[in-house]
């Protein structure tokens, strides 16, 4: 591919690309925030104190833990959607290949969900170290067995026929592939700085965000760790990220070096550059700006971006995508694309709306019979 | 090489695929109606509690709320990924198609299910500091939301069996909107009411500290969601006469089974309709936490009734017209009976050791790609009990004709030879898979199973009763 993703792809696969890229970044950011989240969560429950007041993040943490993964799920179903347009045979193969290992995602990710509803309820602080510990582990290995399960599915989908025939003569429900370790350290270290980002910002609207500029700098509780966080994960997952490419196939490393997806790779360290630049005085004056916190924000954008093109270029390194064209020119001819884009336009409204409605409708709760 | 396309087929042992999918998409399909129909009733008793004409409405609105959090949003969102997932497992062609002809209709089912989450979980963390209006805006939003969802998701289901004009013009909206399509999403609707009213009923009766008149007159506002279920009988008969005529006569007693899920789906709603009518809302009774539960536990059994007639009247195809049960499409049935339905298959066995020739090896083969779907070898809908008894020339011509046979099974698509090996594979598995086990080298009797398939042809069976109530069969 000698031009720059997606302009050297026939427009219907472009189009639906840049469809599941985009959605995945939404996903992604919900993901990362429940998967790293609910680590931090697990340590904290294993080594640090008994009350909330002792870790503002993890107050936060398992506060926003449950509707964090709900919205994971729920934004996950779009680029989910858009994947078997782009890569059906691929993916449906990957399932069924892995069958009910694979399957046992969805109970685990219904144990995950009730165990950070138990995690956040005031039943637990009451319970000995070790049933607390047990909880924060839990619910941490429900959510790394999912992202283990993904990681795995897609090494799997990018194989060939060859493999996928003995795997499945083998029936044995694991794929073992060198690629599987770094790839899944590198999407977990990576998706610390993103919920050390999310929970900034939160904490920030609760602590900091009616501080006058001309005011003496207060110093937030967990601004200081949530800068730690960040920058530790941006150096390890970029430490990582280098190792990985260096494991990988020369084939799918000159894909990443190819004007296809240089660019975004660039992109990537600069957005990585970015944000630890805007972590460091904020760790400094142990404050979270509102001007440093939108810088973060745009690093992180662009990061991710340039990341997750890197990412889909190892993909069509590997399988032939010009055979999927006609597949992608027949799903493109279907309607029903403006009516989902006149809906997206709406109901992302009214989603604003209902945040607007939750900050202007507020007052003293009444009770039945006031 | 044909251009069918091969994944690879996964024994669930003793379970029947369908049970499976059938299992979860009743549960979905349940949890889906409760959050719908919720959403309704809350904003019904919000209004109720603005004006003053009902006490404790706020309490029951804040617990009912927590109750659809804490089971629709949870499991609720995970069976409906687990659904396309499981469709996977069972037939990806099936949910391949479907995905490819409607994944603008479902992109756009995303964008409600997100602002359903979105307005649901707004009024479930600040719901208790909220003013009225605020409130019921919520609620209205959260309702009209998930509602929608399945507005749009009603257009699929339906598309499967009553495709119309689609199947011509190939328009997405053609089957979106089919003939299925409006009685099934109103009667679908009066549903989920029901569900949300018999649930509300459950919650009211575990809200503590309520005097039995506060109860009851809870559930008396409770129970004015299931006046709509009068309305029931007639958008059955409606949406029942949208249903092609082979799947109508499906229901009305070419299966047995078909047949007793409808009268489950009818005696369930029957009971509660009765139980509704006469003693919530005209003799406005109080029914305590284990009558709700009944009752609930009832309107359950009717949803799973109505949505395995809903599945099973489909067959023999997955999706009318276009796609088989097998994943095998109609035009692809007579290159298949040339070239093998299984000499493309790229996947293995994955114990070839287990049969004593390759003859039966074949058989495996053709089992998996055939029959597994829907069958088992000795489980669930097991071929050894249903084709066990047969001689061995009765095995290949009903096989062959399998669609004269059955009018929901789908026609043989493969080859004389691997007709053979399917009989003897069976016949050796009603033998109990002894050790050694001849292969039959016969070429008159595959000469008279391509005989039996040329006359039967490739139509499927449904198309054959057709014609020969026209006077035109054999």
């Amino acid at each position: 591919m000698n031009e720059v993703f997606p302009f050297g792809l026939e427009g219907p696969t472009a189009f639906y690309l840049v469809l599941y890229l985009s959605t995945l970044l939404i996903h992604i950011v919900f993901m990362n925030y429940v998967l790293a989240g609910s680590a931090y969560l697990a340590a904290h429950s294993v080594f640090r104190g008994r009350t909330n007041d002792e870790s503002p993040l993890a107050e936060l943490l398992r506060d926003w833990m449950p509707f964090m993964l709900s919205a994971a799920i729920t934004a996950g179903i779009a680029p989910l959607l858009f994947l078997q347009v782009l890569y059906q045979e691929r993916f449906y193969t990957a399932n069924l290949l892995l069958f009910s290992r694979w399957m046992a995602i969805l109970p685990v990710l219904i144990a995950g969900f009730y165990l950070s509803y138990l995690l956040k309820s005031k039943l637990v602080h009451r319970w000995p170290l070790a049933a607390r510990a047990a909880v924060g582990c839990g619910t941490f290995a429900c959510f790394a067995f999912v992202g283990w399960s993904w990681v795995e599915n897609h090494l799997l989908s990018v194989q060939g026929h060859e493999t996928w025939e003995k795997e499945y003569v083998a029936g044995t429900l694991l794929y073992h592939n060198p690629e599987l370790l770094p790839r899944l350290t590198l999407w977990f270290l990576a998706a610390f700085p993103t919920m050390a980002l999310v929970v900034g910002w939160q904490l920030w609207y609760r602590h900091g965000r009616n501080i006058a500029a001309n005011e003496p700098v207060p110093n937030i509780a967990g601004s200081r760790r949530t800068a730690v966080i960040a920058v530790a994960g941006i150096i390890s997952s970029t430490l990582v990220a280098v190792a990985y490419f260096w494991l990988m196939k020369s084939d799918v490393r000159d894909a990443i070096t190819s004007p296809l997806a240089f660019p975004y790779l660039v992109m990537a360290i600069v957005g990585g550059v970015i944000q630890l630049g805007a972590w460091v005085p904020q760790y400094l004056t142990a404050r979270l700006s509102t001007k440093w916190l939108i810088v973060c924000t745009a690093g992180l954008a662009i990061n991710f971006i340039g990341m997750a093109v890197v990412n889909e270029a190892t993909r069509l390194a590997v399988l032939d995508i010009t055979k999927l064209y006609a597949k992608h020119r027949r799903a493109y001819e279907v309607g029903g694309f403006f009516l989902f884009a006149l809906f997206l336009a709406i109901n992302s409204g009214l989603m604003l709306y209902c945040l607007r409605l939750v900050r202007h409708g507020w007052q003293a709760a009444p009770k039945d019979g006031d | 090489m044909s251009e069918h396309l091969y994944y690879p087929v996964n024994d669930f042992g003793p379970l029947m695929k369908g049970l499976v999918i059938g299992g979860l998409a009743i549960t979905h399909v349940f949890l889906a109606m409760f959050a719908i129909g919720g959403g309704m009733l809350m904003c019904y008793f919000q209004w109720l509690s603005q004006n003053g004409r009902c006490r404790n409405t706020r309490r029951f609105i804040d617990d009912y709320f927590r109750v659809l959090v804490l089971i629709s949003f949870v499991v609720g969102a995970v069976t409906g990924v687990a659904l396309w997932f499981t469709s996977i497992q069972v037939s990806a062609p099936t949910i391949g198609m479907m995905v490819d002809e409607f994944h603008w209709i479902w992109a756009i089912e995303w964008t409600f299910f997100s602002l359903e989450i979105t307005a649901g979980y707004c009024f479930y963390r600040y719901a208790s500091n909220l003013n009225d209006r605020t409130r019921l805006t919520l609620l209205g939003i959260y309702s009209l939301a998930s509602w929608f969802s399945l507005f749009w998701v009603n257009g699929i289901l339906t598309w499967q069996l009553t495709p119309g004009a689609w199947v011509e013009n190939g328009s997405v909206w053609s089957g979106m909107f089919n003939a299925g399509f409006f009685p099934s999403v109103i009667f679908r609707t009066i549903t989920a009411m029901t569900v949300a009213s018999l649930a509300g009923c459950v919650v009211i009766n575990a809200m503590p500290g309520l005097s039995r008149d506060e109860r009851t007159e809870l559930i008396n506002r409770a129970a004015h969601f299931l006046a709509p279920m009068l309305l029931m009988p007639l958008l059955g008969i409606w949406y029942f006469s949208t249903f092609p005529p082979d799947a109508r006569a499906l229901v009305l007693g070419a299966n047995v089974p078909m047949m007793m899920f409808m009268g489950l789906a009818i005696g369930a709603s029957l009971l509660i309709g009765l139980y509704a009518m006469l003693g919530l809302l005209r003799k406005k009774l109080y029914i305590n936490g284990a009558t709700a539960t009944l009752l609930l536990t009832l309107s359950f059994a009717a949803v799973a009734g109505s949505e395995f007639v809903r599945e099973g009247v489909r067959k023999p195809y997955t999706i009318r017209t276009a796609l088989y049960s097998n994943s095998v499409r109609p035009n692809e049935i007579e290159h298949l009976r040339q070239v093998g339905c299984v000499t493309d298959d790229p996947y293995p066995l994955q114990n070839p050791d287990d049969y004593p020739n390759d003859q039966l090896r074949l058989g495996a083969k053709v089992f998996r790609f055939h029959c597994s779907v829907c069958h088992t070898v000795n489980g669930a809908n097991a071929l050894t009990h249903l084709a066990g008894s047969w001689s061995t020339t009765q095995k290949r011509m009903n096989i062959a004709q399998l669609q004269r046979t059955k009018t929901f099974m789908p026609p043989f698509a493969g080859t004389p030879k691997e007709l053979e090996a399917v009989v003897q594979f069976i016949s050796w598995h009603t033998a109990d898979a002894p050790n050694t086990w001849s292969e039959t080298n016969d070429a008159e009797a595959l000469r008279q199973i391509r005989d039996w398939l040329d006359e039967v042809g490739t139509k499927p069976g449904i198309e054959l009763e057709l014609h020969a109530e026209q006077g035109g069969g054999q």
